[in-house]
């Protein structure tokens, strides 16, 4: 049984075309014209525990639906999604109590209390019990430097620092996957190294499964022995990023993952599986 | 000097066509004038039941009253004490200072580019939208009509510059949406939108006669209402010239200090 | 081994936890910004105020408005405070919804939760010191109660207690339904203005509207039910009973009618159905 196992997972949107002008305006009130963007077209994604996997693709191409739809944000137009034994999107309050969720661009933490108090709020909504909470956050503090941080409101933190802190809250549960969703953005070298460096260690020792979208491809190299890249939608490629760098006969990931967005194919043979589309 | 007026006069355009933009909101905000200026006709209806004449003014007066207040507030009612606020908390005073214009003259002219397109699109279309369901009296002579409007400009002013000066009191507090309220119900109350003043208790009115409040809605209604007119009406219009002069010090002396504190404390 | 509840009361024991952290971490973040804290309390005061100085020029020029004397109106007003301060303190806030949760994207953080999203919204958007136009309302009840000679009966409080909670709910009711409109319009369609000021209508009696308003108000958007009807027999008046005992059930369907639709926004969010 995997973790994680999606299939043929698809999520359409209706935009709303708005007409031009006062006259279109009232004309849409009426009479709403809708075109449909599929931004996830048909993919087949399964994850086994204690798995770390790079997640990627150009803007716009469909990361963040898939995120949403594999954390139950979003409930799939189409195909089958099962993550922990559970369908994400039906039963999303026990099924988000097993997993951890850090969005980049957006805070957890409560803006105006101090770190550990947002803490101690988490505790409660996840039912965490004391001794476990004590046990982890010594350990993230050990890893992450966080005891200087705790007594702070979130908003005097600087966004290294804030991201810390986020990974801590979305792990005091000690959930089974953890989400990222663009955990490094922004972030200078120091503070990218010290959040691979805790992520690489809680997957060790817990076993926690680890997916990870980002445009950085220093975080694919450093800690996702498999990536997967999406395009306009579609699985171009998953599986293991060795078998992408004898495919493509270069040895620059970040090469590689410029060609593959500009829609070339391996020139060395495709043998290797892995490929999607032909 | 022709510059400054006509750059002036481009914020006051500017802020008239972003208001078209938003046109969708006027239509709510219409809606919630009717409840308002509703609320108070049921109230006063019912209040003046058996036709007495109450603090001067009987039934008719009182129903006009109600509905011109909250139509000319309409006209005269702007946002700009969140605006001067939100600069202030975000430390945008800093940057206003590196322009070559006056902060105050261009906060003024935006709010007189809203006010217009509020007239126009909502304050005249309200009331005669309210005057076909529920006719209420006209002004009596074109003269009263002329000093109602140049009043009700002058209510403009001076409400415009009362909420310059609240929001920079949000540098001494530090509690933006507590002073914008409390700036609100007292307006409410003491500019003679909820009652007029003439209702109040006899030293009540003496108090409210020494404050710039009354300017702003009771004094133009009365004119509104020929219950001022003459050389009364032009006594009128000399206190708001008055309280224009005091008030735009005061909001000097405001601004003076803001600038002060940003220059020493980097805002 | 522990006895095991059953798993409802257990649900609620955790959301009762869960309440009260959110509160005291309120409460922190309150006291870093005393000041504002403050001010709010008192500006609440001033506002109520002022409403209360309203009714009392008016009745200093009136013996009574369509039969309703000075001390009736105050008290009509003095308990629509109470479920007015519940909806301050706790519903107000739902407004946050079309603009803060739904267009900037918020809620995705709400759905990560195992908390029922409503509730979510409801702890985190909470501002309890508003509570205080409860006690302003009680003191006003107490005033123009003892001035009519109105005796009181061991039945009032858990009746009051009663109707204040139906009051409460109609509040919830139409403010939840308000926020979910704004999973369609993802953007603040400025109604929540224009509503509160609805609202303001049920501190009067319903007598001095005119037929169709009258009927808004108490069979569309209720708010004839936050005040006048159900504070007409804590004032042991009964020409209105039917409706005064009305205003529970009309607080629980206002709430479940509310409620649907926002399960149906929520459902609009996560993309569902279309």
């Amino acid at each position: 049984m995997k973790l994680i196992e999606a299939r043929g997972l698809t999520k359409e949107f209706r935009i709303f075309s708005r007409s031009e002008g006062v006259m279109g305006a009232f004309r849409d009130l009426f009479h709403r014209r809708y075109r449909i963007l599929r931004a996830v077209d048909g993919i087949d994604f399964a994850v086994d525990r204690g798995e770390m996997v790079g997640y990627i693709g150009a803007n716009g191409a469909g990361k963040s639906t898939t995120i949403k739809m594999l954390t139950g944000i979003l409930v799939p137009t189409a195909g089958t999604v099962s993550v922990n034994g559970y369908v994400p999107h039906k039963d999303r309050e026990s099924y988000t109590r097993g997993i951890g969720v850090v969005f980049g661009q957006r805070s957890q933490l409560w803006w105006d209390i101090a770190v550990i108090e947002s803490f101690k709020l988490l505790r409660r909504i996840y039912d965490v019990p004391r001794e476990d909470f004590r046990r982890r956050l010594q350990q993230f503090d050990d890893i992450l430097g966080l005891s200087g941080l705790l007594n702070l409101p979130v908003r005097k933190l600087s966004l290294g620092q804030r991201m810390r802190c986020d990974l801590a809250a979305a792990l005091l549960h000690n959930p089974a996957i953890l989400f990222l969703d663009e955990p490094t953005i922004g972030l200078d070298v120091l503070a990218k190294s010290k959040i691979r460096e805790f992520l690489k260690e809680i997957n060790n020792e817990y076993k926690t499964t680890v997916i990870l979208t980002t445009h950085d491809l220093g975080d694919i190299e450093a800690l996702c022995p498999r990536v997967a890249i999406i395009d306009r939608g579609k699985m171009l490629y998953d599986g293991s990023v060795d078998n992408l760098y004898s495919q493509w006969g270069q040895d620059k990931l970040e090469d590689i993952v410029k060609r593959i967005y500009m829609g070339q194919k391996p020139t060395s043979g495709s043998a290797g599986g892995g490929w999607d589309i032909g | 000097m022709v510059n400054r007026l006509l750059l002036y006069l481009e914020l006051i355009r500017m802020e008239f066509v972003n208001n078209l933009a938003y046109r969708s909101f006027y239509f709510t905000g219409i809606l919630n004038y009717s409840i308002q200026i509703g609320a108070y006709f049921f109230l006063w209806d019912a209040v003046y039941a058996g036709n007495r004449v109450i603090g001067g003014l009987d039934r008719e007066e009182m129903i006009t009253y109600v509905i011109i207040a909250w139509v000319v507030r309409s006209f005269y009612f702007s946002n700009l004490d969140r605006r001067v606020g939100t600069d202030i908390r975000e430390g945008k005073i800093a940057l206003e200072l590196i322009r070559p214009y006056s902060y105050q003259m261009v906060k003024y002219a935006r709010s007189f580019g809203e006010a217009i397109f509020r007239m126009l699109f909502f304050a005249l279309p309200a009331g005669l939208a309210i005057y076909l369901i529920r006719p209420f009296t006209l002004p009596i002579g074109w003269d009263s009509v002329v000093m109602f409007v140049i009043a009700v400009l002058g209510a403009f002013v001076i409400n415009a510059q009362i909420s310059m000066i609240a929001g920079f009191v949000v540098f001494f507090t530090k509690s933006p949406t507590g002073v914008y309220k409390a700036k609100r119900v007292i307006m409410d109350l003491l500019s003679g939108l909820l009652l007029p003043i003439s209702f109040y208790p006899g030293w009540a009115r003496d108090i409210i006669q020494l404050l710039p409040f009354q300017a702003v809605s009771y004094l133009p209604n009365m004119i509104y209402l020929g219950q001022i007119s003459g050389a009364a009406a032009f006594k009128v219009l000399g206190l708001q010239v008055f309280w224009i002069t005091v008030l735009g010090l005061l909001a000097h002396l405001f601004w003076r200090f803001a600038v002060k504190h940003v220059v020493i404390q980097g805002g | 081994m522990a006895m095991k509840l059953p798993s409802s009361s257990k649900t609620a024991a955790r959301y009762l936890t869960i309440f009260i952290h959110y509160l005291a971490q309120y409460i922190k973040t309150k006291m870093a910004y005393r000041w504002d804290f403050f001010i709010h309390i008192f500006t609440e005061f001033l506002q109520q105020s002022v409403s209360l100085i309203f009714i009392l020029i008016i009745f200093s020029k009136v013996p009574a408005i369509q039969g309703w004397t000075r001390d009736q109106v105050l008290f009509i007003y003095g308990f629509f405070l109470v479920p007015f301060g519940i909806y301050s303190g706790f519903f107000n806030h739902l407004f946050d919804v079309p603009e803060k949760y739904v267009l900037q994207g918020e809620f995705d953080r709400i759905l990560v939760r195992p908390i029922n999203a409503w509730y979510q919204v409801v702890v985190e958007t909470m501002r309890p010191e508003l509570l205080v136009s409860m006690i302003v309302g009680i003191i006003i009840m107490i005033h123009s109660g003892s001035r009519m000679g109105l005796v009181p009966v061991w039945w009032d409080i858990p009746l009051a207690a009663v109707l204040v909670a139906g009051a409460a709910l109609v509040y919830a009711g139409v403010y939840t339904f308000l926020a979910s409109l704004g999973f369609w319009t993802e953007g603040n369609l400025g109604l929540m203005p224009m509503v509160y000021n609805l609202s303001q209508y049920g501190r009067y009696p319903m007598t001095i509207y005119r037929g169709p308003v009258r009927f808004l108000l108490t069979w569309i958007l209720p708010f004839a039910f936050v005040g006048f009807y159900p504070a007409t027999i804590v004032m042991h008046r009964y020409e209105y009973m039917g409706y005064a005992l009305l205003t529970p059930v009309v607080g629980i369907v206002s709430f479940v009618i509310a409620y649907l639709f926002w399960e149906a926004g929520v459902k609009r969010y996560r993309g569902t159905g279309s």
